[in-house]
């Protein structure tokens, strides 16, 4: 058995049954063991591509996902969808070919210092130096890109090690690695936590994608209730609470709902759960719930008092954490305060006129899909609308880049997304700009006959820059203005999906049905007016509660 | 602010550069260091003095986070305001 099998072997121990990736000289011997190894591999058409599948894989089913890539421009490829799923802590191990370790330091060919590449856009990276290595390593990466706040972990293995040879693959060594010393959860701290959730008269929830990934979203549906207490969650915390659960006031922060920034703006107590107080979300970070004393429970210790001190804190697993201060509170007046707020600033899906009103149609997209289906999104405007109009069952089935904010981030994370899950339906959404940035995974669709639906979005323009130009630039169209755009459902029969172009309202429910019944990948190409806006929005600089509703 | 980090390490080839990174990009300037490796290059010991107007505790936690760091010290360091776990 040489090195490259043992690779196979390996992952094949850490139960991974799926990997993405991309071929070349420095990765070859791998992929020769990956040829009869006994893997599924799905060969996407770009690294980035194959980065970002693994990424959709593991957010769909909060396993490790796990790509390949070559060395050079490879491993280079992949960077962009390193740095994705570390700002997005989404664990995925990355295997990359290195030059023979002969080679080395001497501009070989495809030679690129790969770690020193990773240091930025990884949680840890290895480079094997000798064949005894490679194990532990592997044993040593899926740990870490698991554990905590997960995270991406990259694998740089030299050619020669890949090729020599190996004892057979018994059992991999646990590695020795000093396990951390688990405390119980402080309970006096406990104790000064649920004091003061029972003493605030306006205490609000801010929950983030961290719930998701500490596998404690029943844990955090108990808590609100058993508490009641008012709730709105980040981009990456969408799913986690139940969509019409009552005093849920949907996505704070820039493009946040109304209701929850003035929430945000009016509680008296501040309970962030696996969130981060990113500047999306808090706008003036000085005047964000200025208020209001901060409980901070979050599993990464470095994000207690980086960006707001925290009165109390908890970095223990919110599974343990959320049952224990499950407190009974006294807050009807502030209950009823955010009721009136949910009628008063419920979004509105009347428009008039015959052209698509794009909010409206995500909304209808939302209540006709079936349960459990996947949405994954793109960045831009659409990914704003979709975070506002659309709903889904649970954090799993909304997958954004949400951190890193990554266009081109949407077909391949449904590819990975879809592999993942076959018999869920998986729907992305996209914008014209973003769809042309990892195009080429069309042809992964082809390939492996993905029966994604593809709701494409299009008004000719880089529609979230154009807002912000139209907005704070002067109306300078910069650089934005895609009127040049290649007709995109021919586009798609080049790789054998069938689609079509809809342009008024009348259209949308046949066109919405023959999407989501369609056997195989379908494209729905979607006209709107470069003239709509993702409303409300928060300026930069300005605190939450000075929202621009329109462009007066 | 200026403070003195004292940092523990399993030695790796690249762990200085994981050190040096998180510093400069947390926005922590060097102003001096020593690196030392001791038990026949298994470990290393880096004294950092730096400066900065961030607290200190943002680049300690950071650092505690990199793998093959055992032990963080920092001496200047803001007196804990709060309890946290």
């Amino acid at each position: 058995m040489n090195g490259a099998h043992f690779i196979v072997q390996a992952l094949k121990q850490k139960n991974i049954s799926q990997v993405f990736g991309y071929p070349g000289g420095a990765i070859m011997p791998l992929y020769d063991a990956l040829y009869d190894g006994g893997l599924d591999h799905l060969l996407c058409r770009h690294e980035q591509g194959a980065a970002m599948a693994a990424i959709g894989y593991a957010r769909a089913t909060g396993k490790v996902g796990v790509c390949i890539a070559t060395s050079g421009p490879g491993a280079t490829n992949l960077i962009t969808g390193l740095a994705d799923a570390l700002l997005d802590s989404i664990p995925i191990v990355a295997i990359t070919g290195q030059v023979s370790s002969n080679l080395i330091g001497t501009d070989a060919f495809q030679e690129v210092d790969v770690l020193g590449l990773s240091l930025a856009c990884t949680k840890h990276s290895f480079m094997v130096q000798s064949p005894e290595q490679l194990g532990p390593i592997i044993e040593q990466a899926f740990m870490i890109a698991r554990s905590g706040r997960p995270g991406p972990v990259l694998i740089d293995i030299p050619k020669d090690i890949q090729l020599a040879e190996m004892p057979e693959l018994s059992s991999l060594q646990v590695l020795a690695t000093k396990n951390k010393l688990r405390f119980p959860i402080n309970a006096s701290l406990i104790r000064q936590v649920r004091e003061t959730i029972k003493l605030a008269s306006k205490p609000l929830l801010y929950v983030g994608g961290g719930v998701g990934m500490a596998n404690a979203t029943q844990e955090l549906r108990n808590f609100i209730q058993y508490t009641y207490i008012p709730s709105v969650c980040t981009l990456k915390g969408i799913g986690v609470i139940a969509h019409d659960s009552e005093y849920f006031m949907g996505m704070v922060g820039m493009h946040g709902s109304k209701a929850a920034n003035f929430a945000i703006q009016e509680c008296d107590l501040l309970i962030a759960v696996g969130a981060r107080f990113d500047d999306r979300v808090t706008g003036k970070l000085d005047e964000f719930a200025s208020n209001a004393k901060v409980i901070h429970l979050d599993i990464d210790a470095a994000e207690i008092d980086k960006l707001r001190l925290a009165d109390l804190a908890i970095t223990d697993n919110l599974k343990e954490v959320l049952p224990a201060i499950e407190v009974e509170t006294f807050i009807s007046a502030w209950q009823k305060r955010i009721l009136t707020m949910k009628k008063e600033f419920a979004n509105r899906y009347d428009h008039p006129g015959e052209a698509i009103y794009a909010p409206a149609m995500l909304r209808q997209l939302a209540e006709m899909k079936p349960a459990d289906t996947v949405i994954c999104s793109d960045v831009g405007q659409h990914q704003m609308w979709v975070a506002q109009h659309m709903f889904v069952d649970r954090p799993e089935n909304h997958i954004s880049s949400s951190g890193l904010g990554t266009m081109g981030f949407g077909i391949p994370a449904a590819v990975g997304a879809q592999v993942a899950r076959p018999d869920d339906t998986v729907i992305v959404v996209s914008g014209d700009g973003s769809f042309m940035m990892n195009v080429q995974e069309l042809g992964t669709i082809k390939r492996k006959k993905l029966p994604i639906k593809i709701l494409l979005i299009d008004n000719q323009r880089l529609g979230m820059v154009r807002q912000w130009q139209k907005l704070f630039f002067d109306g300078r169209y910069s650089e934005t203005i895609l009127t040049d755009n290649p007709d995109f459902v021919t586009l798609a029969s080049a790789f054998d999906i069938p689609g079509e172009t809809i342009v008024i309202k009348s259209q949308l429910q046949g066109a919405l049905t023959r999407l989501l019944e369609s056997k195989g990948a379908y494209l729905l190409h979607v006209s709107i007016s470069e003239e709509e806006n993702v409303w409300p929005l928060v300026p930069p600089g300005a605190a939450n509660d000075q929202m621009m509703e329109s462009l007066q | 602010m200026k403070y003195l980090v004292i940092i523990q390490a399993d030695n790796s080839p690249e762990l200085l550069e994981r050190l040096l990174r998180v510093c400069r990009h947390r926005g922590f300037l060097v102003q001096k260091m020593n690196a030392e490796t001791t038990e026949n290059e298994k470990s290393l010991h880096v004294t950092l003095t730096v400066c900065s107007e961030r607290p200190v505790s943002l680049l300690s936690k950071q650092l505690e986070k990199i793998f093959g760091i055992t032990q963080v010290a920092a001496l200047g360091q803001e007196k804990a305001i709060k309890a946290s776990a």
